[in-house]
């Protein structure tokens, strides 16, 4: 019975299709190899970073979410999946932190483009499974400075199996890439190393800090689960504001991609308790600062989350972070 | 843009588009002439918690099981209305609201803990969709359209749609006399020996299936928008049954196309490297059609209104 209404569907389907088809027909084409090289598109701008420093002359990086955008919850558009499909080679986080672009990205893969993600070929013995995300890891692989070092092996390792021809000048700068990565992270170590013992605790907006606290000796502790999309509970707030208080905790810290709400009814429950809880800056967590920026590197954004965090708890720090090119706080 | 672009990108997803706008459009004919319009937004909100358990239980995005759970949803949720209304002795829309925001907010309930357990599924998908994700990579160049393999490869949400687009058509066209009558006065339908009641039922029953078939892609929000504005916009144009019918598909078929091109294409046509929300854009465009039908229609329009009240004064 169906049957007789399959012609006049596929009807209608083509009568739509050839429509718009007539007129996408006359467009020029655009094509990445149109303008010699490779087109390399990344999801966040700190795996655009990695990009950035490897590819250097070789192709276009290109980079999806914009400074400020939140991964978790951000919804790919046409223009987006217009990219996506444009580019020869998709690189992304992985680790479920572009929730909502997984399927997009999945998709992508299954037509034969090359698309990795960074933290692939980290195990168990070095991903953190934190138990109220149950099963999952926690993506926030680039907030320590040696994981990210890993996932720069990782996309060296891809590119190069992807551009034969390039091998040599992807190897040389990732080289020079991953010595300034380490500079970093001796940097982190040194001046994190310099806060008190017992003041060493990191309370922000939402869970992005794990790898972090691990990597230099902090106990992080978020308002928000992992994912931004996670309600907080009051309860959570009352615990965060225990501690703060009974550990006598000087300063909290918002986060650039994450609505400060939660931070300041932690700072205001201290104060109804008599306790005086500064906030402490604005650490760059999901997102880098400005294109064009300091901040608006991986490098810059490394040395003002761990200059900031430093400086707020009572640490020894450089006025303007490790290299002197932080924007005055 | 190019041509595999279009193919690949704007080709499926402009199509689910259309198909779930013309599946909304064509039972949103029976709902506004039986002045239940508030019924499409009960049901494909009161599926919610049928879809999560289909999910849960199935482990991923499986269509078949998802539409059980969420046909066993909508039918608990016509009974509870019914229950409500006679024991509660109230209007059947307060019923209908206090049935439909308690199983939503149950199934909003539900995702929180099933998120908890790494399901991939959440309340934002379930209310606004992902028509953007509705991908067809198959295609190669103009020769696949007609390619039995690269056919095979149509996303899936598209192919549901097509087929609930199928189906419904077919059963309209079966029971066409009855829905007319059991539409227009239930009364008579009943007293002529033609069961309103299971027909009001079998309405319910296509309205969480359309729902589930258009929820991943669209959104309930779109789905709610195209079961109103079509068929509301048709019967501001017409008051003949058939005539309605048809307008209602074409300004549903239509918003579906115009809002997606509007969305996206049109604007990396014109050069712009951004597009906006398609699944809103749609229910923007049927919202702005039926406001113009409202204003200009031929009979029950204001405009036209004014005009009898005038020529009625003059005489």
């Amino acid at each position: 019975m169906t049957h007789s209404r399959t012609p006049a569907f596929s009807r209608r389907a083509m009568l739509a299709g050839g429509a718009a088809l007539s007129a996408t027909a006359l467009l020029p084409l655009q094509s990445a190899a149109a303008q010699g090289g490779f087109t390399a598109l990344a999801t966040t701008g700190m795996v655009g970073d990695i990009l950035r420093h490897l590819v250097g002359d070789r192709g276009r990086v290109e980079v999806l979410l914009g400074s400020g955008v939140d991964p978790h919850t951000y919804k790919l558009t046409r223009a987006d999946i217009g990219r996506l499909m444009g580019a020869d080679i998709v690189v992304y986080n992985g680790l479920l932190l572009e929730g909502k672009m997984t399927d997009a990205l999945v998709r992508v893969a299954s037509s034969g483009r090359p698309v990795l993600a960074v933290t692939e070929d980290l195990g168990d013995d070095y991903l953190l499974s934190p138990k109220e995300f149950e099963g999952q890891y926690d993506p926030h692989v680039w907030m320590d400075v040696g994981g990210w070092i890993r996932a720069t092996a990782k996309a060296l390792e891809r590119l190069t199996a992807f551009r034969p021809a390039d091998a040599d000048a992807f190897a040389a700068n990732a080289a020079a890439y991953t010595a300034t990565l380490r500079d970093l992270d001796a940097y982190a170590r040194r001046v994190l190393g310099s806060v008190e013992p017992q003041r060493r605790v990191l309370v922000t907006a939402h869970d992005a800090f794990g790898y972090f606290g691990r990597a230099y000796g902090f106990e992080v502790l978020g308002i928000q689960g992992i994912s931004t999309e996670s309600e907080t509970g009051l309860r959570r707030i009352q615990e965060l504001v225990d501690t703060l208080v009974t550990r006598n905790i000087p300063a909290v810290f918002v986060e650039t991609t994450v609505s400060d709400r939660n931070v300041r009814a932690l700072v205001e429950g201290s104060a109804a308790r008599g306790h005086r809880v500064a906030i402490g800056g604005a650490l760059f967590s999901d997102a880098m600062g400005a294109p064009g920026s300091y901040e608006g590197t991986y490098v810059g954004m490394i040395d003002h989350n761990v200059t900031t965090i430093a400086r707020a708890l009572g640490g020894a720090v450089p006025a303007r972070g490790m290299a002197g090119r932080l924007a005055a706080l | 843009m190019t041509l595999l672009d279009f193919l690949q990108l704007d080709l499926p997803a402009g199509l689910t588009a259309v198909l779930a706008s013309s599946l909304c459009a064509m039972l949103g004919n029976f709902l506004v002439l039986r002045r239940q319009a508030l019924v499409g937004d009960a049901i494909s909100h009161a599926v919610l918690p049928g879809i999560v358990v289909g999910f849960v239980l199935a482990g991923s995005r499986d269509t078949v099981t998802v539409m059980l759970g969420a046909t066993a949803a909508a039918a608990l949720a016509a009974v509870l209305i019914e229950a409500v209304r006679r024991l509660g002795r109230v209007e059947a829309a307060a019923s209908m609201g206090v049935v439909f925001t308690v199983m939503f907010a149950g199934g909003v309930v539900l995702i929180e803990q099933a998120a908890a357990h790494a399901v991939d599924l959440d309340a934002d998908c379930v209310l606004y969709g992902q028509l953007e994700d509705v991908l067809w990579l198959a295609p190669t160049g103009l020769a696949s359209l007609l390619d039995p393999a690269a056919l095979a490869e149509l996303p899936r949400e598209l192919v549901t749609l097509a087929a609930m687009n199928l189906a419904v058509g077919l059963l309209i066209a079966l029971f066409w006399k009855e829905l007319r009558i059991t539409s227009f006065d239930p009364a008579l339908a009943s007293a002529i020996g033609i069961p309103a009641g299971l027909f009001h039922y079998g309405l319910v029953l296509l309205l969480a299936l359309a729902a589930v078939a258009s929820f991943e892609a669209v959104g309930s929000i779109l789905v709610v928008a195209m079961l109103a504005c079509p068929a509301a916009a048709a019967r501001m144009l017409t008051d003949r049954y058939g005539r309605q019918f048809a307008l209602s598909l074409a300004i549903g078929t239509g918003s579906g196309l115009l809002g997606y091109t509007l969305a996206g294409p049109l604007l990396l046509l014109l050069g712009m490297d951004w597009s906006l929300n398609a699944a809103g854009m749609i229910a923007v465009v049927a919202g702005a059609v039926l406001v113009l039908a409202v204003l200009f229609g031929p009979h029950h329009g204001v405009l036209a209104k004014r005009r009898a009240r005038r020529m009625a004064g003059a005489v």
